[in-house]
């Protein structure tokens, strides 16, 4: 039992195999771009920004799978993230705002087309539209990434806990 | 003990049977033209030689007129003009009071003919968004502009409900500072 356990901690110590970390080292980036893309192109194509986010916490979560808790989230600003859970929905609002305040109190909530991004009211829509998606985005990443950080962190600490009190014993 | 079982049993066979006639009242569900996806019965009727040859012509009857009125229908939405779409069926057109967002006349009502009799619908408002989105708000992604745009207060709703859930798991399941001395 004690040994099992120490090889599978110390395989989350150094990271796991080499093929796997090498492979998810190379396609974390791509991942990450695909993400973007299916965000920006949500307008024009099949996505948007829960899906592009889901895919962006996903690429987060092959990292951990990878390396192992400790050496990918001692590389992952946590703090950042945690602003990041917050920063997607002022985006959101914001943009909601905005419409309010640039129209001078015409225009309702959400109503992007009275910000003169361009000349026309349509195409403000549109663009309005794409600053909204990219706030869902952010959001979605950084709850998928902060969800599971904390599920693997609190089961990481459980099992070194009793280990160690086996040790002791 | 045995009273509550049965009874839940006759309430769950009351439910399957309920859901069996719902699905089964609901025709062709998924098809954007089926009746209810498209347009409401609103269980007016009129003679169909009489008010058809004005409907031809352009003119709206009157009784369609007090009809609704007498329905409850505000002053902008009564039939303002009638457009013939095919034999049997014509489109009612409203002029909404209110400028920017409608800045034409909307289609409205749907007549059509069956047997000698007259019968009046209602456009469902998904019509609206399904002819004219594209046109409104140049994005070609139907479930984008439906998701961002005219529900845009909705996904508003349902991000704060993701961040809420990340803020829950985030208080309840933090890791305490301790980790780093393990190390």
């Amino acid at each position: 039992m004690n040994t099992e356990k120490s090889e599978t901690g110390e395989g989350k110590k150094g990271g796991g195999d080499v093929i796997v970390e090498t492979v998810s080292r190379l396609m974390v980036p791509f991942i990450q771009l695909f993400a973007l893309y299916v965000i920006i192109h949500g307008a024009g194509g099949p996505g948007g920004g829960f899906q592009g986010g889901v895919i962006f916490g996903a690429s987060f979560v092959l990292l951990v799978i990878a390396f192992g808790i400790v050496k990918a989230g001692d590389r992952f600003p946590e703090g950042i993230n945690r602003a990041f859970t917050s920063l997607g929905v002022y985006i959101y609002a914001g943009v909601g705002l905005l419409c309010i305040i640039l129209s001078l109190g015409v225009a309702q909530y959400l109503n992007y087309g009275f910000i003169p991004l361009t000349a026309h009211f349509e195409e403000n829509r549109a663009l309005g539209m794409d600053l909204v998606e990219i706030g869902i985005g952010i959001t979605v990443m950084a709850v998928i990434t902060s969800i599971f950080f904390n599920l693997v962190w609190k089961r990481e600490e459980s099992e070194e806990e009793g280990g160690g009190e086996e040790v002791q014993e | 003990m045995k009273l509550i079982s049965l009874s839940a049993l006759l309430f769950v066979i009351f439910l399957g049977a309920l859901f069996i006639y719902v699905a089964e009242d609901i025709p062709d569900f998924g098809d954007p033209n089926s009746a209810p996806n498209r347009y409401v019965n609103l269980s007016i009727s009129m003679d169909a030689a009489e008010a058809a040859t004005n409907l031809n012509k352009g003119i709206v009857p009157e009784e369609l007129v007090n009809d609704l009125e007498v329905r409850g229908f505000r002053e902008d939405e009564l039939p303002a003009g009638v457009k013939k779409i095919k034999e049997g069926e014509w489109d009612a057109f409203i002029i909404p009071e209110e400028k920017h967002y409608y800045h034409k006349e909307q289609k409205y009502y749907f007549i059509k003919k069956e047997g000698d009799k007259l019968w009046v619908y209602r456009y469902a408002p998904i019509i609206r968004y399904i002819e004219e989105g594209e046109n409104e708000t140049e994005v070609p992604n139907m479930v984008t502009y439906g998701l961002a745009d005219y529900r845009a207060y909705d996904t508003l709703g349902e991000t704060t409900v993701i961040f809420t859930a990340g803020v829950a798991v985030i208080l309840l399941l933090r890791r305490r500072e301790k980790r780093p001395e393990v190390r």
